[in-house]
């Protein structure tokens, strides 16, 4: 898993069928120090997660392959929303 | 899923054979700063599979390695990249 800023959100109508009513948020993925690690990502939420919110991230498409589909291209999802006061 | 933007169309005369009629468009992976204070640089160029139809100047969800692979199931590919959705809107 990794942690994540939500620094926005997309909508999407022409896309993969599995996607169809998901909502996508868009997150940098950060190291616990809060460095950027890599290109903004493209991930599922069914936890509400806003704007500026961190948010824990797992890249195992076994979850989103049973939430969306077997054939879902999909592969970040928010599976947690970390407490803002972490050690 | 990285969000990239569409820069051209690549056309094949010999493909593999799992691909017949394939399209495929060239897009550079948008950085946080491409997509937060609308700077220029942008992530190295990806040839990605479209059934999607995206065109230049689109924003597509890019979905790569064993993702990429997900849509065709059992049917083995050599596509490692992959256009998930053309985004509409993005509000950062």
């Amino acid at each position: 898993m990794q942690l994540g800023r939500v620094i926005g959100t997309a909508t999407s109508t022409i896309k993969h069928p599995t996607f169809q009513g998901e909502r996508l948020l868009i997150v940098q993925l950060e190291g616990t120090d809060g460095r950027p690690d890599g290109e903004p990502v493209l991930a599922f939420d069914r936890f509400g997660a806003g704007r500026d919110d961190r948010v824990l991230l797992t890249s195992d498409g076994q979850i989103l392959r049973e939430q969306l589909g077997r054939l879902t291209p999909g592969r970040w999802s928010v599976m947690g929303l970390p407490d803002r006061n972490q050690s | 899923m990285r969000i990239a933007e569409v820069i051209g169309r690549l056309t094949t005369s010999k493909l593999h054979p799992s691909l017949k009629g394939a399209r495929f468009v060239i897009v550079l992976p948008m950085t946080l700063e491409a997509l937060t204070e609308n700077s220029p640089n942008r992530g190295e160029e990806v040839i990605v599979f479209d059934l999607l139809g995206a065109s230049p100047g689109d924003l597509i969800g890019l979905s790569e390695g064993g993702e990429a692979a997900s849509p065709f199931g059992k049917v083995k590919t050599p596509i490692d990249a992959y256009n998930a959705c053309i985004l509409d809107q993005i509000s950062i």
